[in-house]
């Protein structure tokens, strides 16, 4: 994985109105630790890191830290949940040629069979990397993939140098028989019954000649 | 319909609606999801209704699932009624949602159904409510 280069600044005042007054000038406030250092507060720009932040478990190359440059991941990362700017980012140093743990996401690459249903149970497995080579993703070809087959954490092939941290027993996806239509016709029939929900009838329902009820057949 | 098995107290205040939502504000299960904008009580007859018109969109396809609980009942005093005598009786089920909240997950279909599907369940809640997809893989 590539590093990406970031220009930070030292903070130097701290709070909700420092933070405020950062994030308004289009930067972010963070915090660098690791590796017994004390932590170091600084501002990040916002676009920049907000580019950089698209890619799992980025390794940023921080220029202008007190005490030199250095290599960091983000290792907890604030966003505002509607808007979804950046509020505040901590980032962990690390060196070159350490092993850290990361979360990296797992992608299901391919088709299952007609019949069957995928149920991926972990989107992201937990691994044991090179910090400068940290996998972007595991990819899983599920094509063909028959119902009742699985894949377990154990299955799932890393690239060279990482090793998996989480338990290879953990189900990572497997492929369910899809429910028959009237499986989930009588399903939800009975829910909307039990909610008390009158189902609207379907344009062909509507537009079917109405038949003549027995009061009508006998006026005739 | 979503209803506790057993609750501590039968009638509780009503839930505050302020601030935004502290948790659950990012799709972690599905690949995609519906989230709040605005605050609001969603009663279980809102949730069973949405889940419904978002399985019946998706027909054989997907899997939905529901983050959020009505665990809290409201309370309503009959009509007519003089004020006083204590509290009327437990009425509804509610999930207190405030904005930013991911309410329902869907996964296992192409992105055009699934936003099909969540448009339909989303007139079906009481907010202004948007999709979402799923970041980082």
């Amino acid at each position: 994985m590539s590093e990406v280069r970031i220009a930070v600044e030292p903070r130097t005042e701290f709070g909700k109105g420092a933070a405020r007054r950062t994030r308004r000038s289009g930067r972010v406030p963070g915090v660098v630790y690791g590796h017994g250092t004390p932590p170091r507060h600084v501002s990040l720009p916002g676009h920049d890191l907000m580019l950089a932040l698209k890619t799992p478990n980025v390794l940023l190359r921080l220029e202008g830290l007190e005490g030199g440059n250095s290599l960091a991941l983000p290792k907890a990362v604030q966003r505002d949940p509607i808007k979804g700017f950046l509020e505040h980012v901590d980032l962990l140093v690390v060196r070159r040629g350490e092993k850290v743990v990361v979360e990296v996401p797992v992608q299901a690459d391919g088709e299952i069979v007609r019949d069957g249903m995928l149920d991926q149970q972990l989107i992201r497995v937990e691994v044991e990397a090179e910090a400068t080579r940290i996998p972007e993703a595991i990819e899983v070809d599920i094509e063909g993939m028959e119902v009742g087959a699985s894949v377990h954490a154990g299955d799932l092939k890393l690239p060279g140098g990482a090793t998996l941290v989480t338990d290879p027993e953990a189900l990572v996806l497997h492929v369910l028989p899809r429910p028959t239509a009237e499986q989930i016709e009588a399903e939800l029939a009975e829910a909307e019954e039990a909610a008390g929900i009158e189902r609207p009838p379907t344009v062909e329902e509507a537009e079917a000649p109405e038949e003549p009820s027995e009061e009508e057949e006998k006026a005739d | 319909m979503l209803i506790p098995r057993k609750v501590k107290h039968r009638k509780q205040h009503r839930p505050r609606r302020g601030g935004m939502a502290k948790g659950g504000t990012w799709v972690n299960f599905g690949e995609f999801g519906i989230q709040a904008l605005e605050p609001a009580w969603v009663t279980n007859r809102q949730i069973e209704a949405a889940r419904i018109a978002m399985t019946r969109h998706i027909r054989r396809g997907g899997k939905v699932w529901i983050n959020i609980f009505p665990d809290v009942p409201l309370t309503k005093k009959p009509a007519e009624t003089r004020m006083g005598s204590g509290k009327g009786s437990p009425e509804w089920w509610v999930a207190n949602v405030k904005p930013g909240r991911v309410l329902f997950e869907l996964s296992g279909v192409p992105e055009p159904i699934a936003r099909e599907a969540m448009r339909r369940a989303i007139h079906k809640l009481p907010m202004k409510c948007r999709f979402v997809t799923r970041e980082g893989g």
